[in-house]
Parts: structure tokens; C-alpha cells; sequence
């Protein structure tokens, strides 16, 4: 079977399925499944044969995790979704983010409240991490308004990297079986320290295949005219790091906000990196004019990328995991958006086009040549 | 009876509209109660912007007394201090 482009998005309402020939050209768009309930947690696991997997979280009903093994044409419920053990006092709220594990049907998933969960059938039982789930920091974490988190992980071999909001970044360096905060250098904004050991509100963390000690971070920013206890906090928002996460400094000198939700690592090239800037208060786009931004020296210059993207008037928000890249030689950008549409930036994002207009509010967008 | 200890609550730019665009607001209040008192009795959209109406601090505001959450301290019955500084700082997330 020929190569496809394959897009997961989830939604308010449901999960839909994009595809289209390996060189993107027309879009079929199949959905939504579970129909109704938010999704927003995909993976596509090209391990073997491709599954793709979506949470479907019911607010009234409880979690469940979906599956497909037919590149999205069905989805069926996998034997159970990850629960909290019955006399551990939490309930599962939300699942954030499903990521590949270590053995061939190994999964990981970060659930709100900010906790790991780990399954090595493909998703039909779960086993609470207890590392990070445990953590002596955990029961201090604090729900903001998207709740308590944990939506990033990165592994690496025998490192993992989590992300939690607000809780900040974990690194695991033996595997998963023991965390430590590690945020020297990200700053937190609402509170009076303004460089605290844990309990920054870390948007996103991503990585590069090759290039593992290198890592970019959308924090919370916005913070660069406080004027309380503490002081100004000017470029906290997005951030770097050389040294695997032990330590962290700003990359956001030239973009017009250091407030951002999603951030995305070129597949071919660790020292290009793309944010999509928003405004801190409103969570909309600088001048109600969106635009990602791109640098392609690991952050030390920035170039504003439009052509094709509304130049007035659009007030939405890009979430945490509504941006993503694919893998192709000339990698597109995808983004979608609060207000229902999938957009796609081809030639590393110099050229954008709505894929799809009308679709539910987004929460996530993966994407893979499967 | 000795007055209660000068203070200061400083006020985030959001909500200084509720207190004439003052950052910091003296008053004399011997607990984070007291002070919050205060603001209901002098700013009253300052206050409601702070607390719901059962007069718990709302979900999604932190209080700081200098460098501390008053959540590690006593809650609002933390006692103050002359020159402290009360911190109103929104709790965020989200995305």
C-alpha cells in the first residue's frame, strides 16, 4: 500500500481523521469518532502496524481510549483506559498526552491529575508510574484553568522528560523509575519567586531525534512588565536547553510575545524550531493577525511566517498540542485552531492553506507519513 | 488596643481598574482576613474580583504574603506583619 499522510485531530466533539497521498494532496477528512466527547490526546504509533490511538474523555461518564488499526476508517475501545489505584484519592479528569514506550507495545500516557500512566499491551491494561504520580512535589502541584496536567512526554533511551502545568519539568534519567524537578533556569510568573524549583506552568517541551541533549520549551509567558513582588520576568516564555534539561535560557528575544501554547522541532534539523506567538492576556494572535514564527538557529533570530494566514480580524488560540510537523523532506506545519479550522504550512511553513474550516474547537493535531 | 500593623496589598494591572489604577494599597489589617475586609469595605469590585460571595478566595487566584501562599501559612486567617506585602497573582494555565 502507498505511503499516506496521515492527520489525528482532536476536538471538542470527537476525533477526525485526515488523510491524503504521501505528497499532500487532497485531504479526506473521516469522523468524528466518539462522537461528542473531547479528545485530546492522539498518537500515531508506527511501530509494526500503525495504530492510531485518541482519548475520549466524557466529562459525565469517565475515560476511555480509543484505537484503530485500519489508519482511522474505525475506532474500537481498547479493554480499559489508565484509573488511579481505588484507595489512592484521585480521580482520573483528563487524559493530556499518549506517547510510544519503550517496548514494541509499550504506551505512556499523562492524565490530569498530572500523573503517568504505562501500558505494555497496546493500551488494554495500565499501571500507574509512580516516580512522577508520587512524587513527593506531586500533592503541591496546582490546577490553573486547563487543570492540573501533564501533558509532555519525551523519552530518550533511558531519559524522560515530563511536562506538567503547574508543576513545571521532571527529568527521569534511570529509565521512569525516579524523577527530579529540573528547571533551573524556567522561570514561573505567578508567583513571588520568580525562579521556584517547581511549579512553573510549562506549556509544551519538545526534542530532536538526533539530537537529544537538545530541548525547546513553551513556558508561560507574558511576564516581562510585572511589576509585584519579584519583579519583571522578560523572557521566560520560550526556552532553551543543551545539557538534556538540566538547565534552561531564553530564546525569546525578537518575537513579538513570549507567550505561546505549542512549540515544534524541524524533523531534519534541531536548530529549527517553530512557536506560535499569542497574546498573554487574551490568548489570541499579536494584532489579531496570526503567524508562526520560525528560527533557524536555535533561537537566536526569528522570522515571521503569514503568507496564506488571515491578516485581520481572527481571534482564536492555538493549543499546547494543536501544532505539529511532518516528516517529509520539506516538512509541512499543521496547526488548528479554537475555532475549528486545520491549517497546513507546506515548505516548512512559508506557504499556508485551511485545510478544513468548520470542524470543533481543536485540541490536537498530530500528524505522520504512515 | 494597638492599632493593627500597616500593610500593602499590591494589585495585578487586570484589576487596578477596581481600585482607581493603584498598584499598592495601604491599609492596617492584623490577618489576610482583615485586609480582605478591608478591600470589600473600600474597593468592592477589587474584592469580588478576588473572592466569590461565600468569601473564600476564588479557585483561580493565589494570595501570597511576601514570598509565601498563604495555602502554606494559615489561609486568611494568616496574621501579618508591619510592612508585609499581600500579592494577588492569578493562578494560569490552560491551553
Amino acid at each position: 500500500m502507498p505511503e499516506r499522510m496521515i492527520v489525528t485531530i482532536g476536538t471538542r466533539k470527537g476525533l477526525f481523521v485526515a488523510d491524503a497521498p504521501k505528497s499532500r494532496g487532497k485531504f479526506t477528512l473521516r469522523g468524528p469518532f466518539g462522537s461528542g466527547v473531547a479528545v485530546y490526546a492522539t498518537l500515531i504509533d508506527t511501530r509494526g502496524t500503525p495504530r492510531i490511538y485518541g482519548s475520549s474523555c466524557n466529562a459525565f461518564f469517565g475515560m476511555k481510549l480509543l484505537y484503530s488499526t485500519d489508519l482511522g476508517k474505525s475506532f474500537k475501545e481498547t479493554k480499559s483506559a489508565p484509573a488511579f489505584p481505588k484507595d489512592d484519592g484521585r480521580a482520573l479528569a483528563n487524559i493530556w498526552s499518549l506517547e510510544a514506550g519503550a517496548g514494541k507495545k509499550d504506551l505512556l500516557c499523562g492524565v490530569e491529575p498530572a500523573s503517568v500512566f504505562r501500558s505494555e499491551d497496546g493500551g488494554d491494561s495500565w499501571e500507574m508510574v509512580p516516580g512522577i504520580s508520587n512524587h513527593e512535589h506531586s500533592r503541591k502541584w496546582e490546577p490553573g484553568a486547563g487543570g492540573l496536567c501533564l501533558h509532555t512526554i519525551l523519552r530518550y533511551g533511558n531519559r524522560l522528560h515530563i511536562g506538567i502545568s503547574t508543576g513545571g519539568h521532571y527529568l527521569s534519567e534511570d529509565g521512569g523509575k525516579t524523577f527530579k524537578a529540573s528547571n533551573t533556569g524556567v522561570g514561573a510568573g505567578f508567583a513571588p519567586d520568580p525562579y521556584p524549583e517547581f511549579g512553573q506552568c510549562v506549556h509544551k517541551i519538545v526534542g530532536h531525534k538526533d539530537a537529544p541533549g537538545r530541548l525547546y520549551m513553551q513556558n508561560h509567558g507574558g511576564w516581562a512588565n510585572w511589576d509585584g513582588p519579584g519583579g519583571p520576568r522578560p523572557g521566560i516564555g520560550v526556552l532553551r536547553s543543551d545539557d538534556h534539561g538540566h538547565t534552561w535560557r531564553s530564546i525569546a528575544n525578537g518575537l513579538p510575545s513570549d507567550f505561546g501554547f505549542p512549540i515544534a522541532v524541524h524533523p531534519h534539523d534541531a536548530d529549527t524550531v517553530y512557536v506560535l506567538p499569542l497574546e498573554p492576556q487574551t490568548r489570541t494572535c499579536p494584532g489579531a493577525t496570526p503567524a508562526v514564527w520560525r528560527s533557524e538557529n536555535g533561537g537566536e533570530s526569528w522570522k515571521r511566517l503569514a503568507r496564506g494566514l488571515p491578516k485581520k480580524e481572527s481571534f482564536f488560540t492555538v493549543q499546547r498540542d494543536a501544532m505539529d510537523i511532518d516528516e517529509l523532506k520539506s516538512p509541512a506545519l499543521y496547526f488548528g485552531t479554537t475555532t475549528g479550522q486545520l491549517w497546513i504550512g507546506r515548505d516548512g511553513g512559508e506557504d499556508w492553506k485551511c485545510l478544513f474550516d468548520s470542524l470543533p474547537p481543536i485540541h490536537n493535531v498530530k500528524v505522520a507519513v504512515v | 488596643m494597638s492599632a493593627a500593623p500597616l500593610v500593602q496589598i499590591h494589585v495585578p494591572s487586570m484589576l487596578r481598574d477596581a481600585c482607581g489604577g493603584q498598584s499598592r494599597l495601604p491599609l492596617e489589617a492584623s490577618t489576610v482576613r482583615a485586609a480582605l475586609a478591608s478591600i470589600e469595605d473600600r474597593f468592592p469590585a477589587l474584592y469580588r474580583s478576588v473572592c466569590h460571595e461565600t468569601g473564600a478566595v476564588r479557585r483561580h487566584v493565589n494570595l501570597f504574603v511576601n514570598m509565601d501562599h498563604i495555602r502554606d501559612l494559615q489561609g486568611i486567617d494568616t496574621p501579618l506583619r508591619v510592612g508585609d506585602v499581600i500579592a494577588i497573582l492569578p493562578a494560569v494555565s490552560g491551553g
